[in-house]
C-alpha cells in the first residue's frame, strides 16, 4: 500500500511539475500587472491560458497579493509582525546582548544575529555576491550586471538614459539622458525598489542635479530606480525611458 | 525646475526596514496559512525576509516588490513543507476511503495511459473544475497538505480541499473506466 502510494506520488509529481515553458512567479506577476515586455508577454500569455499549472501559480500569486488576515488570524499576524519588527530593530542597531530576545528558542534566530555583524554592512556586502535567488530550480532571475557602458543596461522606450546605471563606486550627482528634439520638457522620478517615490522633478534640460536631501537617501547597497518621461509643448508625454536601476557598491 | 522630496528616513537599515514593513502582512499571513502555527510561521517569515535581504541586489525592479517577495515566500514555504514532511497521509487515507476500491482507478493511470504528459494534462484541464485542478496540482505536484491548500486558496466549504480532491479523483476514475470499456470493445 505504502509502496503503491509512493509510486503514485512520484508519477504525479513528475507529471504535474512545471515544464520548461511554464512562467516563473516573476513572469506571472509581470503578465498580471501588464509590465512584462513583448514578445515574452504574448508568448507567455498564450501558454498560461492553456496551462493549469501556470493558472494555479497565478491564483496563488493573486491570493498572496490580496492576503489579509481573517478574524481568526489577526492575533497571530500581529504577534509575528511585532516580533519581526523587534528583530529588524535589533539587527539595524547592531549586536547587543542586552537586547536579545528572551522568548522561545527559535531555530532561525541566528540568521538575524549573523547579519548583525557590522549591522547591515554584511548584508549589503552579500548583495554584490548574490547572483541567484533560487525561486525555482533552474529558473532563477539574473542579477543585473554592472556594465562598462550605460547603454548595455538600457531598456529604452524612446529616451536613451545615459547615467547612472548599474553598480557605481561613487554617489551620482545628476541624472542624464539623450535629448529628444520633440521634447519641450522632461519629468523625472526617482524611486525605491518597490517603486515608492523618493523624488520627482521637471526640467527642460537633458540632465538634472540630484538635491542633497535625495542624495542622503541614496546609501550603499540600496537599489534605486529612475525614469524620465519626455513631454511636448502641450505637456503630452511623447517618450519614456523605462525604469533604470543603479546602486552604490558597498 | 520644480521638485519634491518624498517623506522618509535615511540609512541602509531604515530603508530596508521600511521596504519590508510595507509587506509584512502579506508575507506573515501567507506563512501562517502554510505553517498553521504562529511560532512556525514566525520562523518561516523571518527566513523569507532574511533571504530577501540577502538577495536584494538581484532585484532589478522589473517586477513589483510584492511579486518578488512572493517568489521568495513560495520557495521558502515549499522547502519548509518538504523539510517538515507535512504531507498529511492521514488525510490521504480519508481521500482514499471516499473513493471506489479499484486500484486501476488511481490518478497515476491517467498519466500511464497517455503517451505524453501534455495529453494527460489536457485531460485534467477538460475534466476538472478550476478549483479541482488547483487542489490536484498543489497536492500531487507540490506535495502541499490539504489543510494548507484549504487555507491558501481560502476554501470555505466544510471539508475544504479534501472535497475537491475526492471529486477530482472520482471524475478521473470515471474517465479511466470509460477508456477501459472502449478498449475492451475494440479488442
Amino acid at each position: 500500500m505504502a509502496q503503491a502510494r509512493s509510486r503514485e506520488r512520484s508519477l504525479l509529481r513528475k507529471a504535474l511539475s512545471p515544464s520548461c515553458a511554464c512562467a516563473t512567479p516573476l513572469e506571472l506577476g509581470g503578465l498580471a500587472d501588464g509590465s512584462l515586455a513583448q514578445p515574452a508577454a504574448t508568448r507567455l500569455s498564450d501558454h498560461v491560458s492553456g496551462c493549469a499549472r501556470c493558472q494555479t501559480e497565478l491564483t496563488l500569486l493573486k491570493e498572496f497579493e490580496n492576503a489579509a488576515p481573517g478574524p481568526d488570524e489577526e492575533g497571530a499576524v500581529s504577534w509575528i509582525s511585532a516580533r519581526l519588527e523587534r528583530r529588524f530593530s535589533e539587527a539595524s542597531a547592531g549586536p547587543s546582548p542586552s537586547r536579545t530576545d528572551r522568548g522561545a528558542a527559535l531555530p532561525r534566530r541566528s540568521w538575524f544575529t549573523a547579519l548583525n555583524v557590522g549591522g547591515f554592512a554584511l548584508a549589503a556586502a552579500t548583495l554584490s555576491a548574490a547572483v541567484t535567488i533560487g525561486l525555482r530550480e533552474g529558473r532563477a532571475p539574473e542579477l543585473a550586471q554592472p556594465s562598462a557602458t550605460a547603454s548595455a543596461v538600457l531598456r529604452s522606450a524612446g529616451i536613451t538614459p545615459l547615467s547612472p546605471a548599474g553598480d557605481l563606486d561613487a554617489q551620482p550627482n545628476e541624472l542624464r539622458w539623450a535629448p529628444r528634439t520633440d521634447a519641450a520638457s522632461y519629468s523625472v522620478q526617482v524611486m525605491e525598489a518597490d517603486f515608492a517615490e523618493l523624488w520627482n522633478a521637471e526640467t527642460r534640460d537633458a540632465s538634472i542635479a540630484l538635491p542633497p536631501a535625495l542624495r542622503a537617501r541614496i546609501v550603499p547597497g540600496k537599489p534605486i530606480l529612475w525614469e524620465v518621461v519626455a513631454k511636448d509643448a502641450a505637456g503630452r508625454a511623447v517618450a519614456w525611458s523605462g525604469k533604470q536601476r543603479f546602486r552604490i557598491r558597498k | 525646475m520644480s521638485n519634491h522630496l518624498a517623506a522618509g528616513g535615511s540609512g541602509a537599515s531604515i530603508w530596508l526596514q521600511e521596504l519590508f514593513r510595507r509587506h509584512y502582512t502579506k508575507v506573515v499571513t501567507w506563512c501562517l496559512r502554510v505553517a498553521g502555527d504562529r511560532e512556525e510561521a514566525y520562523d518561516l517569515a523571518q527566513g523569507v525576509f532574511v533571504k530577501a535581504q540577502r538577495h536584494l541586489g538581484a532585484f532589478r525592479g522589473d517586477s513589483k516588490v510584492s511579486t518578488w517577495l512572493y517568489s521568495i515566500t513560495r520557495s521558502e514555504c515549499l522547502n519548509y513543507l518538504k523539510s517538515r514532511c507535512l504531507l498529511d497521509d492521514a488525510l490521504d487515507d480519508d481521500v482514499a476511503e471516499a473513493l471506489p476500491d479499484d486500484p486501476e482507478s488511481r490518478p497515476e493511470h491517467v498519466f500511464e495511459l497517455h503517451s505524453s504528459v501534455l495529453a494527460a494534462r489536457a485531460l485534467l484541464d477538460r475534466e476538472l473544475t478550476d478549483t479541482e485542478k488547483r487542489v490536484f496540482i498543489l497536492h500531487y505536484g507540490d506535495d502541499v497538505p490539504l489543510l494548507t491548500i484549504t487555507r491558501l486558496l481560502g476554501l470555505e466549504n466544510p471539508s475544504g480541499a479534501k472535497a475537491y480532491l475526492v471529486s477530482a479523483r472520482r471524475k478521473l476514475a470515471r474517465v479511466l473506466s470509460r477508456w477501459r470499456a472502449s478498449e475492451r470493445l475494440i479488442a
